[in-house]
Formats: C-alpha cells, structure tokens, sequence
C-alpha cells in the first residue's frame, strides 16, 4: 500500500514537474516565438525588387501609327477592349477612333491619373488626340510597360499592392476556398484539420490541407519548407500570436503580397501584385472574375496548376473555385456560369514582356552607381529606352532566321546562335537587345559578351580615317592588286578577295560597297595602321585596338553592342553618344534619384561621315549589301556594311536607315565555320528586322560644303545617268578636281575626247 | 576585257592633256594653311582644340539653296514650353527629359538640339552646350537663321570656357548668316 502510494505518489510528482517543465517550456517557447514574430511582422517590408519599364507610346498627331498597329500596342499593354469604358485598362474602338480609359502610371517627371482620351488613327497615321471633354491634347503617353523586375539570384520577385488595389472579391475567394473561419478562428481552425485529415485518411493521400491563411502566411513568411511535428507546433503557436497581435484585415494584405505564386526559372513569383502580371500582363485591380479565380485556383499548387504547363488541371481547379464561389453566394449564379465559360486567358509565354538580355544590361549599367541591394531591395523605378515593338520584332526576324538555317545543318549537335542590338542613333537610346536564340532565357547575353571578330565591319572605318586625311574623296582611285604586308613577326601577310580576283584602278565607293579586300589594305596601310586603330577608338571603342595591320580586316574582336556603338557614330553623322539604356531610376515614392541624361560629343567630321554614309548606301545597293532589297522596299534608302571574318565563323550585317541601326550577329558559340557570308544570314535578320519596323530612307542633308556627283561605277569617271551604263552617286567636297568620263563633260573638249575613244576603238577592232 | 581596259588606258593618254589631271589617283593633297580652309569649324575633326591663328574668312555664301525654315511640331513644340517652365522651377533634370521625349519625335529637328544646348547651358554645362550647337548645325543645312542661332549658341559657350579667339570667330558666323 504504502509502497504502491510511494510510487503513485512519485509518479504523480514526476507528471507534475514534467507539466510544470512543459508549462514553462511552452511559455518560454512563446514568449521566444513571439519576440521572433511580433517585430518581424510590425516592421515587415518585402524586399521590393526595382521594377523595370520600357519607354512609354507618345501619341500625338502626325505620329505615324495605324489603327491596327495602335491596337497592337494596346493589347501588348493588356488593355481590354469593351464597349462601355467603365474602368482604366480598358478601352472602346469604332473604326478609326479609339477612346482609350489610360491607366494611372508613373514616368520619370510625374505620377500621372488615370484619364481618358480619345484617338483617331487613320491610314496615315494619328490625325487627332483630344481629352474625354473633345479638348486637342498635343501629346500624351500611354502607361509604359513592365518589362521585369531586378530581384536578387535565386529569389523572390514581387508587386507589393495596397489594399485599395485589391479587388474586393479576391481576400473573399481566398476565405471560400482556403479558409471558411478566417474571420472568426484564432489562427488554428480544429474543424478544418479535423475535416482535413477525414478526407486525406480516407483518400490515402493528402487532398486537403487544413491550415488556415494566417498559417500559410507563418509558413511562407518565418518556416522553411520542410513537414515536421515541430515545424508544424511552431506553425501554429505563430499562427495564433500573429492573430492576438494583429488585426485580420493586416494579416490578409500580407498573406496576397506573400504568397507564392509560380516560377520562373530563378524567378519566384511571390504576391497576387506580380502573379496578376506574371500571367495577365496587367495591374490586380484590374482583373475580372474569371482571372481571380484563376490565381486563387493556383495558390494551392503553383507548378501543379501551372495554367500554362497543366492549363486543363489549372482550369479544372479554376472552375471549382469559381462553383465555391457560386454556393457560397460570393458571386451570382449568373457571374459564375459567365466566368466557367471563359478561357484561361493567361498570356502566351512565361516570357512575354520579359527581356532577360536587355534586363541585363540595364544590371550592368546600374551597377556602376547602385549597390546589388539597392536594386533588389529598395523598391526602385527603372526607365529605360526600351522599345517594345523592336525589341519584339528583332527577336523574331532572327530566330527566324536561325530556325530556317537549322534546316542547311543535318547534324544538330550544336545550334547556330545569333545576337542583335538595335538603337536610335541620334539619342544613343537602346531600343533592343537579344541575347541569343532562346530569347527569354537568362544566359549568355551574346550581345554584350560574345566577343568575335568583325571581318568586313572594319572597313568603313578605315575609309573614313582615308577620307579624313583630305587626301581621298569618294571617287579617288585605289589598286585593287595583290599586295603583300610585312608583319611584325617577320611573316608576310597576303590578303585576298572574296572572289579572288583583283580589280585593278577601282573607286574608293567601289571599293568599300564591293568590299575589296586588296585595295582596303593598300588604303589603310597609305593611311597608317596607327592612324586607323586611333579612328576606331575615337568612334566609340574604350580602347584603341592593336594597330596591326591586319586591323585594316577586322581582326578585332568586338561584341555587337560595341559594334553598335561604332556604327552608332556613323550613323549619328560624326557624333559619339554612349548608348544608353537607362534614363533614370525613380525612387519608390516617385521622386527622381538619377538620370543619365544625353550627351553628344563630336567625333568626326559630319561632312567627312556624310561622304562616307553615301559610300555606305552603295553598299546596299550595288554591292555586298544588295540582297537586302529582296526584302526592304527598292526606294528606301539604308546604309550598312557586310562583315565575314575568316573561314566564315561570324556572320555580320551592321546598317541604318533614317530611324533605326541595327547590328546583327550569327555564329557559333564554339567558333566553328557557319558556311554563311555576311549576306546570308546576318544580313537576312537585319532587312527582315527593318522592313517589319516602318523603315524611313537615312536622308541626312547634303552637307553645305560638299556636292553630289555621278560617276561611273567601276571606274570613279564622272559620268551622267545617260552617257555611262553603270553610274552611282556620290558626295564629294566641293572643291574636289574629278577625272570626267571621256564624252561625259560638257563643252567641245569631252567631244574630243569622245571622238578619240571612238577613233581608237575602231583601229583596236580592226 | 584586256581590250577595252587597253582602249581606256589610250583614251586616258590622249585626253589627258584635255582634262584636269584625270588620273592622279588617289587626288593629291591640296596645301592646308591652318586647318582646311572650306570646311567651317564646327566641321573641322575634333582633335583637342588649339587656339586657331585669326579668325577665319567666313566663306563665301554659297548659292543658297531653296531657304528652309525649321519649325516645332506641335508635340514638340508643347514638351519644349513644359521645359521652359520645369527650367524656370530650377528643375533641369525633369526639363531635359522633356526636350528628349520631344527629341524622340522629331530627332533631326535642330531647334530641338538647340533647346537642349541652351538648357545645359543655363546649367554651367557650356561643353555639352557647345556640343550640342554643333549638333544643331550639323542638321542646319539650308535653314540660316537655325545656323546663326546654332553658331551663337556655340559662340557663348565658348566664351564661357575662355576661349574668346574661337568665340569671337563663332560669333562673326552668326552674325553674318544673321537674315537682314
């Protein structure tokens, strides 16, 4: 007895210090948890990832813009058409004219309201812009687009929204679907787990979850991903502290900019803000009953019901939880049946609207004045010059063109990869990058890195560098004749044409549109190679390259983005202007923090380049360059350059019109030959690229201090249209003495020398 | 081939005592006393400056051709009045990006490059204003009252920098394209 009460006894005081203990542990347990949780959660601020845009559309009238292109634009920025005009993001089409209900947008110098306009954009363009009261507005922007974000690697990408950007109906679709008692339970809901774990017991599987939003947000916010008791006990001793500490409606607004959502590659989607664009391409506020439902379908499973991977689970799942929100009178029966016969809606590709190479270089160019947190953290505005159309269109002119020259390799063990920057030369603005083949993935950025050598590219260079000795003009003669080089090594070098042929006297337009390889080095060797590496550095290169003689061909190797910027000076009439991605960062508040404002600096002579940009129009229509009028129309005039290097591992075309320059690269990535000239192609890409982008002919005016001639193509003699088969036109300075084609001149002299030829033709034929 | 290359070469050799020196290839060099001489400043490569000798001729007007007059669209010509006030706010920043949203429209308007080189300008930033009136003029052509502004704009940024030789020589340029 008394042994038995001893030990009951004992028995009893070993419970009860274990409870106490557990008492004690517990308490301390939450005491912890809450000092973990409680100044976690008041001071919580998402790291907000810098959100990057694309220039915005001005609108004006005069801008040469259809009605369907106008439309194109519209529905790119996720603008819905309707009939009724009842909120922003939306807007109305009859014919011609267009009332567009704009969206409330930041740009660099202000935070613009929402506001309707109305647009009439006929055959030639906009002809009319007027506010909603009929009022002429000389000018106005749509909302630029939201082109990615900055978030740091491996991480979590988001929109943070206020609750007044929320759609009242999505925290009520949350509460149906995933959680009945959140408004009444204390984080835990016993009868869901209980309920949960009946229907899991009987599926043998885990089908429902019984956690309550403020336990998924607990989850998501403070715990790792891993299912253990223990992990689970904190969950939700977190979970009620959260719900004795804060109101619901704070929970709820964390648990919508927390939660995640969707992957994309290293891009966590976190928060209904960025699924909302992540999958729609527009704001939340925005979204109808079918696209809400959608999101809320994917919280339970983001890769299970991923809509664009799995769209008929996703849609299965969508259409569950739009009957949920049926029967539980969240919606009316009526909405409901609508929203079930709606398709998914998502945009096409995880992709769209998403640039990783551009985003990359915006990186870069930040990274010189922000540090990695700044960016990834501070919620900050990046405009940049992003041009959506371009950057679109020069994507799919060259993978294109990489898919139909697949076709010509049977082995495919490796693909042949391609690059291209477009600018608008005279503000230096970048207004599209792409990277490589596989356009939306973040990797090689063969635009900025992959350096290879330019071939043919160089030689514009060493023809303006010739031009501004003042000793050449574009009709001064050059021997196109075998020549051989002494190299510093003691080597000799012996550069041969393309079509190993020389040509003997030929024209320095001659030269350059037909690409001679001898007579470019006997130039560029008259002029010196020192004088031609200092030419290239002068135009845009950070360095000037090694003045070997070999240099005078393209043995350089440059990145198209350095090429591009070459070319840009070229193209800009003599001016160097960095290109630029970026024009400013604006802060989370909307106030600017920096700009990188344009800035020209003269390089060269504008009528020295003027003469050589006539040269460069030869190219395209008489020379190497021909084949880009299989594509561009005859009468649009466009300079530009081939480039091979040797062996034909690089492809190039490098060229403008009056509104664009472009750069285009095609090779492999292991340097193999492609077998492709630079008018195969590169080539192909870039008139492809053009003619889609409403080309204007490159017509800069005729410099004061030169003046146009015709002269005979192959030979350089000054000839008219009529007396000469074969004539170009050319700028050269005024004062230049030209050699007149014999019968070509006026005045009785050319007659005789006309005769002459005759006279000694017929003794020659006899 | 050989024959009609055989028949030009005899064609050459008798006319050339007819033409001006038809086949001096490539054109010899013509005497530069103190830079190219036809070719106005804002013209000239732009190696470091060194002070010119005297102030250059002007030269000689030549033909005009049909006289154009530049003119803001009105798109442009409303960004550029936004400026004028964001200027006046001391807001250049803000005021520049405006003149480039107007430059987006129309890039080769000079006016334009001008607004911009007056901006930097009334900023302190007489190199950028300088290279900006060059920029102008480059795009000038044809229009002479664009171009004296262009040259006056040039020629008070580089009296701002100390350089009153060159001023004085911008300046006689804007004078002198002055329509009367």
């Amino acid at each position: 007895m008394s042994r038995t009460s001893r030990r009951t006894w004992r028995l009893r005081r070993v419970l009860f210090l274990g409870a106490l203990l557990a008492l004690i542990a517990d308490a301390i347990l939450i005491l912890y948890l809450d000092r973990v949780v409680t100044p976690q959660f008041e001071g919580r601020r998402w790291t907000l990832p810098a959100q990057v845009f694309a220039q915005p559309l001005e609108l004006y009238a005069g801008l040469s813009l259809s009605a369907e292109a106008l439309e194109g634009e519209l529905e790119r920025l996720q603008y819905v058409r309707t009939s009724d005009l009842t909120r922003p993001g939306t807007y109305r089409r009859r014919g011609v004219r267009f009332d567009i209900a704009a969206r409330r947008a930041q740009f660099v110098d202000e935070a613009r309201e929402a506001q309707t306009i109305s647009v009439i954009a006929g055959a030639g363009g906009v002809t009319q812009l007027a506010d909603m009261h009929g009022a002429e507005l000389p000018i106005f922007r749509l909302d630029p687009l939201l082109i990615g974000s900055i978030f740091p690697i491996h991480g979590e990408d988001r929109i943070v929204v206020t609750p007044q950007e929320v759609p009242p109906l999505l925290p009520t679709a949350l509460m149906v679907v995933e959680d009945r008692h959140f408004e009444t339970h204390h984080g835990v809901d016993l009868e869901a787990i209980l309920r949960a774990a009946w229907v899991n017991v009987r599926a043998g599987a885990i089908e429902q979850g019984g956690s309550t939003l403020t336990q998924q947000l607990v989850r998501s916010y403070f715990l790792d991903e891993r299912q253990t008791l223990w992990r689970k006990i904190k969950e939700a001793v977190m979970a009620v502290i959260l719900e004795a500490r804060f109101e619901k409606s704070d929970l709820m607004n964390a648990y919508i900019n927390e939660i995640y959502l969707g992957q994309d590659g290293e891009r966590a989607i976190h928060g209904f803000g960025l699924a909302s664009q992540f999958y729609f391409g527009k704001p939340l506020d925005e979204l109808d009953l079918s696209e809400i439902a959608l999101l809320v379908a994917i919280v339970r499973g983001p890769s299970y019901y991923d809509p664009r991977k799995h769209p008929e689970r996703a849609r299965a799942r969508r259409d569950l939880v739009l009957k949920l929100l049926g029967d539980f009178g969240a919606v009316g029966e009526a909405d409901a049946r609508k929203a079930l016969k709606q398709p998914l809606k998502v945009t096409s590709s995880v992709t769209a609207g998403y640039y990783p190479a551009y985003l990359d270089f915006v990186r870069r160019t930040l990274q010189r004045d922000y540090r990695e947190e700044d960016l990834t953290e501070a919620g900050l505005k990046i405009f940049t010059t992003l041009d959506p159309r371009v950057q679109a269109t020069a994507e799919r002119a060259l993978t294109d063109e990489l898919k139909r020259l697949d076709q010509r390799y049977k082995k495919k063990e490796v693909l042949l990869e391609g690059a291209a920057v477009v600018t608008a030369p005279q503000s230096g603005d970048v207004v599209a990058i792409v990277g490589g083949r596989q356009t939306g993935l973040d990797g090689f950025n063969r635009a900025l890195d992959a350096k290879r050598s330019i071939g043919s590219l160089a030689k514009p260079v060493v023809y303006l560098a010739a031009l501004e000795t003042g000793r050449y003009n574009a009709a001064s003669l050059i021997d196109d004749a075998p020549i051989e080089v002494k190299l510093p090594g003691g080597k000799t070098w012996r550069p041969e044409n393309f079509t190993h042929q020389a040509n003997g006297l030929v024209p320095l337009t001659r030269a350059l549109a037909d690409s001679l390889n001898m007579a470019t080095v006997r130039l560029g060797l008259d002029v010196g190679v020192p004088q031609v590496a200092k030419t290239f550095a002068r135009l845009g290169l950070d360095q000037s390259p090694d003045p070997n003689p070999a240099l005078i061909l393209g043995a350089l190797d440059l990145s198209p983005l350095e090429v591009a910027q070459l070319y840009n000076s070229l193209a800009n009439g003599g001016f160097r202007t960095p290109l630029r991605a970026v024009r400013a960062v604006v802060s989370a508040e909307g106030k600017a923090l920096k700009a990188f404002p344009l800035e020209i600096t003269p390089v060269a002579d504008s009528a020295t380049v003027y003469q050589l940009n006539r040269m460069l129009t030869k190219v395209t229509q008489r020379g190497t360059g021909r084949a880009v009028y299989n594509r561009i129309a005859p009468d649009l005039i466009v300079a530009g350059k081939t480039g091979t290097s040797s062996d034909f591992r690089d492809s190039w075309f490098a060229g403008f019109t009056g509104n664009h320059l472009a750069v285009v690269w095609i090779g492999f990535d292991d340097n193999r030959p492609t077998g492709l000239t630079g008018s195969a192609g590169a080539l192909t890409v870039w008139s492809n690229l053009m003619h889609r982008l409403d080309p204007i002919s490159w017509d800069a005016t005729l410099p004061e201090s030169l003046t146009e001639v015709w002269i005979e193509y192959p030979t350089g003699l000054v000839a008219k249209p009529g007396c000469a088969d074969d004539v170009v036109s050319i700028a050269v300075p005024r004062d230049s003495e030209l050699p007149v084609k014999p019968g070509c001149g006026d005045g009785p002299l050319s007659d005789f020398a006309d005769r002459t030829r005759q006279w000694l033709e017929g003794i020659i034929q006899r | 081939m050989m024959r009609s290359t055989l028949v030009l070469a005899l064609v050459l050799a008798a006319s050339a005592c007819t033409l001006p020196n038809p086949y001096s290839s490539p054109v010899p060099p013509r005497p530069v006393p103190g830079g190219a001489p036809n070719l106005p400043p804002s013209q000239q490569p732009q190696t470091p400056v060194e002070p010119l000798p005297e102030p250059e001729p002007v030269p000689e007007p030549s033909p005009p051709p049909p006289a154009r007059e530049y003119q803001l669209s009105s798109a442009s010509r409303s960004l550029v009045n936004q400026a004028h006030n964001q200027m006046a706010a001391g807001d250049f920043g803000v005021a520049a990006g405006s003149i480039e949203r107007a430059l987006g429209i129309e890039p080769n308007n000079p006016l334009l490059w001008i607004e911009l080189g007056r901006l930097r300008q009334a900023e302190g930033n007489y190199a950028q204003a300088e290279n900006l009136g060059r920029k102008a003029l480059s795009l000038a052509t044809g229009d002479p009252r664009t171009q004296s502004t262009a040259w006056r704009l040039i020629a008070e940024s580089l009296r701002a920098r100390g350089r009153a030789p060159q001023a004085r020589e911008a300046e006689a340029r804007a004078e002198a394209l002055t329509p009367r």
